[in-house]
């Protein structure tokens, strides 16, 4: 479907670098990455906004290259949605058609589905500047949608909206993709949105491409340690491998000693990646292990941080630890600071990067990111 | 004396200085011979050359004006820095030494080839539209490239992807957003057309009933010393300028409310 392949493209004095990117028929993936990233450049570049240094955009198997915005058949929803203000909301959703000179017993039947499906039925004579956050944003995606696009750009149009209208409109562009099997390329900074709409997610860093691939590999196993801050791993610590046996490594972390599973290519000085959630807590030391938990730490509660769903608790393992737990787990282990209490970390839960880049090959981030990433367990 | 003070202060100086002026006027008001004046042939003629010339004048500053104002506004191109700042060349330089320079234009060869060719512009009226014409132009794109700043690309860009053509995004997103200050420009460059004097007299003479616009025809007077037509000639030209004004606020104000 959508194949980008070493995009370089100069926007001022950033420059977004050999960026690589393949979307199938149906799949909606995510470019993730912090403010200045690239994503925005990345899909004005492919919207045909900004031209390409070097590479190609191909669509279909057709190279972009040339193609007038207006022919490349693309959805596109901004972060401010764009809608026209001096139209009613029922022409801005009928643009398409307009401009294209699609005669009204085409595109109404499709339009009207459109509109049935996203409620915005009510609100057509209305102008885009009466309506509210959650409406306009059902307008944007009717709008982009109505043209029967090959292809749905979404530049962080939920940004601007609170938690609980964000999270209905994620489910009706759930609901939309599986209906009308659409393809979506979505640029956020909002992991959770990722995480939500996406099947694969790109991080971009600097302009380039710092990993890819499925979401959650790409959630439980950052590929450096860059990616590993912008996913947000709560416990990043530097370790060094004591002893590698029967597939498994011993980790020292500030004295103190870790199983994880063995990942080729690691070296001996290494970052450790623990997941919060990854952390059960346990009141009463020296219980028996369970399941496959192969690390039990003896850890003191610092502080109790008390979240919405879940409550954080910071622990010094030795190291310091954070663990997520629901606010029931809390209660039923009666925590407070200073309480004494069992970590247990899975070995597989413990991930492990290299810590100096210089032990990768000495290749472009994108390539040596791969590497590591598809060697993992 | 607080901020609040001395500001409205000052505009109320702005007001009576302006409203002085044409209240002085009256020290020479005479009823009748401003009736003689106002429904004589030579001065029908100073106003619908004058209304004919300045609508003429405005119109073409923004058939020109709109698409320079557009390339100025969303495109990097060679030159553009240079004809950005040449905007303010008719402010700089006088309306005389504008309407001397199209007179030494019309003395070069090429000048002189459409003057026999295509237009008589010196000594005529379609002189004085292109007095008028170089004098507002500047001041009009200015004022539409002011415009089509307001109006965000990306509108055009979302206009794009639903298929329209750069023309069709232009002619129905951008120019309707636009049109506020369009109007704008063509009223103020109406009215600053109406109100030209030094370059029309360099270019087009002095010649009652031929190039004899409403501020020739006041200078013409005030140089005979017919101090009474002057003031008659100059109270209408007042009310023809300021009804164009308060049209224009009135339009605008509809257009925000639309």
């Amino acid at each position: 479907m959508l194949e980008v392949e070493s995009l370089t493209v100069p926007a001022g004095r950033f420059r977004l670098e050999e960026v690589n990117l393949r979307l199938t028929q149906g799949e909606c993936h995510a470019v993730l990455g912090p403010s200045g990233s690239g994503k925005s450049t990345l899909l004005r570049a492919i919207l045909g906004v900004l031209p390409c240094a070097a590479g190609r955009i191909c669509l279909n198997g057709a190279d972009l290259a040339g193609v007038p915005i207006e022919r490349r058949g693309l959805g596109y929803v901004p972060q401010h949605l764009g809608l026209f203000p001096h139209l009613t909301v029922g022409q801005n959703v009928a643009y398409s058609a307009r401009a294209r000179g699609v005669p009204s017993a085409v595109f109404q039947p499709h339009l009207d589905r459109l509109i049935a499906a996203t409620g915005i039925g009510a609100l057509l004579d209305r102008r885009p500047g009466t309506l509210s956050g959650g409406e306009r944003q059902r307008v944007g995606l009717v709008r982009a949608l109505a043209g029967q696009p090959r292809l749905v750009l979404l530049d962080e149009p939920f940004t601007a909206l609170n938690d609980s209208l964000r999270r209905e409109l994620w489910w009706l562009v759930r609901e939309l993709r599986s209906q009308w099997g659409l393809t979506i390329l979505l640029v956020t900074h909002d992991l959770a949105e990722a995480y939500f709409l996406a099947d694969r997610v790109t991080v971009l860093l600097d302009g380039r491409v710092a990993q890819q691939g499925d979401k959650a590999e790409v959630y439980s196993r950052p590929a450096v340690a860059e990616v590993a801050r912008f996913l947000g791993v709560e416990t990043l610590q530097p370790g060094r491998i004591i002893e590698t046996r029967d597939g498994m490594v011993l980790v020292e972390v500030n004295g103190t000693q870790l199983r994880a599973l063995d990942v080729p290519g690691l070296s001996n000085e290494v970052l450790v990646n623990i997941r919060a959630e990854d952390v059960l807590l346990e009141r009463e030391p020296g219980s028996p292990a369970v399941g496959s938990a192969r690390n039990r730490l003896r850890a003191r509660v610092l502080s109790i941080q008390f979240g919405s769903p879940m409550v954080c608790v910071k622990l010094d393992a030795g190291f310091p630890l954070l663990a997520l737990i629901t606010r029931s787990a809390c209660e039923e282990l009666n925590l407070q600071p200073e309480s004494v209490v069992t970590a247990i970390i899975k070995a597989p839960s413990i991930h492990l990067l290299n810590r100096k880049p210089s032990s990768a090959p000495a290749t472009p981030l994108s390539r040596s990111a791969n590497a590591v990433t598809t060697r993992g367990v | 004396m607080t901020l609040r003070g001395v500001s409205i202060a000052s505009a109320l100086g702005v007001l009576l200085l302006y409203g002085g002026l044409i209240l002085s006027l009256c020290w020479f008001f005479r009823g009748d011979a401003l009736r003689e004046s106002l429904l004589s042939e030579r001065t029908l003629f100073s106003v619908r050359l004058s209304l004919l010339t300045a609508t003429l004048a405005a119109g073409l500053a923004l058939a020109l004006g709109i698409p320079a104002a557009y390339a100025l506004s969303r495109f990097r191109f060679r030159g553009r820095e240079l004809t950005d700042t040449l905007l303010e060349f008719p402010i700089i330089v006088s309306p005389a030494a504008l309407g001397a320079m199209l007179l030494i234009f019309f003395n070069n060869p090429l000048g002189e080839w459409i003057q026999q060719n295509a237009v008589q512009f010196v000594f005529g009226v379609a002189g004085i539209v292109l007095a008028q014409f170089v004098t507002v132009l500047g001041v009009a794109v200015r004022l539409l490239k002011a415009s089509f700043d307001e109006v965000p690309v990306e509108l055009e860009t979302v206009a794009r992807t639903l298929g329209a053509t750069p023309r069709h995004a232009f002619a129905t997103i951008t120019l309707p957003l636009a049109r506020r200050g369009l109007i704008a420009a063509f009223i103020l460059a109406w009215a600053k057309a109406l109100g030209e004097f030094g370059a029309t007299i360099t270019v087009a003479g002095t010649m009652a009933m031929r190039t004899e616009t409403l501020p020739i025809a006041i200078f013409l007077r005030l140089a005979s010393a017919d101090i009474e037509s002057t003031v008659a000639m100059i109270l209408l030209l007042i009310v023809i300028g300021l009804s164009a004004l308060y049209v224009t606020r009135r339009l605008l104000g509809r257009a925000v409310h639309a």
